[in-house]
């Protein structure tokens, strides 16, 4: 009765090529191509007379080509042209034979501008897109005190440069797909031939092949088409705007998967305890960096686990509580209306009240907010008898410690949880508590990233690869690159012989 | 709606997943209740004794892993017994996996309920407890086996903490002694059976063995698997006559969780509370593992083992479990007395599948092989 049916068409691109009635594959000619530009405003058709009386026809959109370029690399060697042939006259690395209209209509649209030979009966594109965009600059979403300030931009290219650069091996390889039938992104795949599992390229491959959607415009709703779990709150993709990160999961088996007009790349396959890793890791003494990611692992669940613990104490288990600390916290309560679930749960939303709204707000105005937010919000809070002085407290270091969570997606997922968590500690005190860890980890260990399992190397469970887990261990113990990867090499050094 | 498939067979286990599993399935509830029925100090000696003859058993299933059925699955079962046998005895199956499932379950609420929430109705912690494990199971055995490493990890440092009462200033040598008993009563036969049913569970493993891949060293492994849970017996059982002492051990019905209680905390006054929930880690685990088992044995016995599982078909034996659960509970586990039948029931009935499912299956292969 509810059996799914089978989509027909493609999608609104499709359609609206296919609702003009004009069959695929048709030859070029000056007449079609100007009923495909009708009603474009910024479409130039310009027509120019050569030194040999013949008529060259020029057609382009203006707001997508460099116009000084196109000024010296096409006008003025026409111009100035005795030659027959087109393509000796112009001055530019790539010139390519058009012959279909839906290849020069791709083309135009890409920033190219096409040039037909009326007497000879002959088009050709030249590529002279222009090159619109923000300079590199500093990555805000990974801040870093120390190693390479550089992150990606909107530009693919760009972003391709900023990993080669990093990585110059030819085993690096890309793979270009074109995905949404209106946006038609450009999406890159890379990987290191002969490292990363060729099983992670052939499900990315598919994965993007099968996207049949109108638009992508960022790499996020990319990554939840490709997703293996499409209702799960934990990303399954890393998203990160830094090369160095990216060429570091190059390095170790993984793929990146670059897409156009976003500065967030792809990494994957990942696993849960990749989230917690920051560039910084590799970069600090070891000792520095391991504790640096248990004070990490520490705040993940403080963040998560500290405000349903308060309600599972206060409302349940009085008798956990330390005397001399249960003096003053039934002090503090004496006074207050709601039970602790209420108060607990009146601040939460509160606090992300504020956190959403810093967020949105103008960076001069969000330093006012948290003034208001942390200071008047929660000083009035307790005055007025709706929280009491130590859940500010716990709340305080509870958004704290969710800041720790070096990814964004992972951070919001954790506050999610930790409204399950507060909704069974209410119920049923501390065992409610662990029942939500159970569900959280039983949940974990089904998750799959490109088909590897999301809670490797715990489960299941790979020994050698937790010298950079809960650690980040020396780098020169650090030999063999992750056995949950399985990389095509093993060893990350050149054996002497 | 995709595809519902509990029994596929996406990952194979190695080892080690034996060893955690053979281990964790042997410390359910009997290993909590352990010290009331052993009592004399000389019992270390049989918990010994008793654990070196479950290693026979644990060599014999290791023959069945190490056979060309093993890998076959249901499949290796019926060309050794044949398909009416085998539905007869998944139908005799059925009523082990829930008189064991029964007890632990109960036994684990019981103590949540003495512990941590007085006034809980056991019924509705039962259903929450078995909602999270047919979530686990839900996700098919491949999932399920995987858990073992949390559900491990989450569980054994526990140990750990008993290290406190062997030193503490009330413990002396004088509690371990008499370490040759003077006289053999029927209550010590008793204790040698519970022994032999605590370490009874790795039995079941051998309804697993298509989801492990490492055939040949696999004794070795359910060996360590065994030799950890007679350790961690040998352990709990000398802790507890350190801290209660042999004349005093038989008067709680929980020695070991009473023990933890005593456990001191700066932060937390009562440790105890969250122990015992850290312990459903690996409740939830063999619960899972068993409810999946009794679908398995269920489809086997109704004849629709080749049929694709179905949410409707497991979603109705995750039900019937509970009703059953819920009546033994109401019926039997409330009063002291059923209870105890239940649980001699269990005493037998493990000792029973320990002994005679690992037998059979090495003689059923020993027959085969000469024919």
């Amino acid at each position: 009765m509810f059996r799914k049916r089978k989509r027909k068409s493609t999608g609104v691109g499709d359609r609206m090529k296919n609702s003009t009635g004009k069959a695929q594959n048709t030859p070029i000619t000056i007449e079609v191509l100007r009923e495909r530009v009708d009603n474009m405003e910024d479409a130039e058709i310009i027509e120019h007379q050569t030194h040999n009386n013949s008529t060259i026809i020029m057609v382009y959109i203006r707001t997508l080509i460099d116009i000084a370029r196109l000024n010296e690399s096409v006008i003025q060697p026409l111009r100035s042209c005795r030659n027959k042939n087109l393509s000796e006259c112009i001055s530019a690395s790539k010139i390519t034979e058009i012959l279909m209209v839906e290849e020069a209509e791709k083309q135009l649209m890409r920033g190219a501008i096409l040039i037909f030979d009326t007497d000879e009966n002959q088009c050709c594109s030249v590529n002279l897109k222009d090159s619109l965009g923000r300079g590199i600059e500093t990555s805000e979403t990974e801040t870093i005190l120390y190693g390479a300030k550089d992150s990606f931009t909107e530009n693919l290219e760009q972003n391709i440069t900023l990993i080669r650069r990093r990585l110059p091996i030819t085993a690096l390889k890309t793979e270009k797909f074109t995905v949404g039938s209106l946006t038609e992104t450009n999406v890159v795949i890379m990987y290191i031939e002969g490292l990363t599992n060729p099983k992670f390229i052939t499900i990315a491959r598919e994965k993007i092949q099968n996207i049949n959607y109108d638009q992508i415009l960022d790499s996020s709703q990319l990554a939840a088409f490709m997703e293996d779990h499409k209702h799960s709150v934990f990303p399954q993709f890393q998203q990160t705007d830094r090369p160095d990160v990216c060429v570091y999961s190059l390095g170790v088996g993984k793929l990146t998967i670059l897409v156009d007009n976003t500065p967030f790349a792809l990494n994957a396959p990942i696993n849960f305890f990749h989230l917690f890793q920051s560039p910084e890791d590799y970069i600090n003494r070891w000792i520095v960096a391991s504790f640096l990611r248990i004070i990490r692992y520490i705040s993940f669940t403080l963040s998560l686990l500290m405000i349903p613990l308060y309600v599972a104490l206060t409302t349940h288990h009085y008798q956990m509580i330390p005397l001399q600390i249960l003096f003053v916290l039934v002090e503090t309560r004496s006074q207050l209306p709601l039970s602790p679930f209420w108060e607990s749960l009146i601040m939460l939303v509160t606090l992300e009240v504020i956190k959403e709204a810093s967020l949105r707000m103008p960076t001069k105005s969000g330093q006012t907010l948290g003034v208001i937010g942390g200071i008047v919000v929660g000083q009035a809070a307790v005055e007025a008898g709706f929280a009491s002085q130590i859940l500010i407290v716990l709340v305080g270091i509870s958004a704290i410690a969710s800041f720790l969570v070096p990814n964004y997606l992972m951070s919001k997922a954790n506050t999610l949880i930790q409204f399950i968590i507060l909704i069974l500690a209410s119920f049923l005190g501390v065992i409610g508590i662990f029942m939500g860890i159970i569900l959280l980890t039983v949940h974990l260990n089904a998750l799959t990233s490109l088909k590897q399992p999301y809670f490797a190397p715990v489960a299941p469970f790979y020994g050698k690869d937790w010298l950079d887990l809960f650690i980040r261990g020396p780098l020169h113990w650090m030999k063999t690159r992750s056995e949950s990867l399985h990389p095509l090499q093993k060893w990350r050094y050149s054996r002497r012989r | 709606m995709s595809e519902f498939s509990l029994f596929d067979k996406t990952s194979s286990y190695d080892g080690i997943y034996m060893t955690l599993m053979v281990n964790r399935i042997q410390m359910l509830y009997f290993a909590i209740i352990m010290p009331v029925f052993l009592i004399d100090p000389y019992m270390i000696w049989v918990i010994i004794i008793v654990g070196v003859l479950s290693q026979i058993s644990i060599f014999m299933l290791s023959k069945w892993f190490n056979s060309k059925y093993a890998f076959k699955g249901y499949g290796g079962f019926v060309e050794l017994f044949g398909e009416r046998m085998v539905r007869l005895l998944s139908f005799i199956g059925i009523g082990f996996i829930l008189l064991k499932v029964t007890v632990i379950t109960l036994g684990y609420i019981e103590v949540v309920q003495q512990f941590i929430f007085p006034s809980v109705n056991t019924n509705w912690m039962l259903l929450y407890i078995l909602l999270i494990c047919w979530y686990v199971a839900s996700l098919g055995m491949a999932n399920t086996i995987r858990f073992i490493v949390i559900a491990f990890l989450c569980t054994a440092w526990m140990l750990l903490l008993l290290l406190n009462f062997l030193f503490q200033p009330f413990a002396t040598i004088h509690d371990l002694f008499p370490l040759i008993p003077y006289e053999w009563t029927m209550k010590s036969w008793k204790g040698v059976l519970f022994i032999w049913s605590a370490l009874s569970g790795p039995e079941y493993l051998v309804l697993l063995s298509p989801w492990f891949n490492t055939r040949e060293k696999i004794l070795k492994y359910m060996t360590i698997g065994n030799a950890f849970t007679i350790f961690e017996y040998v352990f709990i059982f000398i802790a507890s006559l350190f801290f209660f002492g042999s004349h005093y051990v038989g008067e709680n019905k929980f020695p070991l969780v009473e023990m933890i209680r005593y456990l001191e905390s700066p932060v937390f006054e009562r440790i105890d509370m969250i122990l015992i929930s850290v312990y459903l880690f690996q409740f939830v685990f063999a619960i899972s593992i068993f409810l999946l088992l009794f679908y398995g044995a269920t489809r086997i016995t109704l004849k629709k083992s080749k049929d694709q599982t179905t949410r409707s078909g497991f979603a109705l034996c995750c039900a019937l479990l509970f009703i059953s659960l819920m009546i033994s509970n109401e019926l039997l586990w409330k009063k002291a007395t059923n209870q105890n039948i239940l649980l001699e029931l269990e005493m037998w009935a493990g000792s029973l599948t320990y002994l005679f499912v690992p037998l059979v299956l090495f003689i059923s292969l020993k027959r085969k092989g000469r024919v």
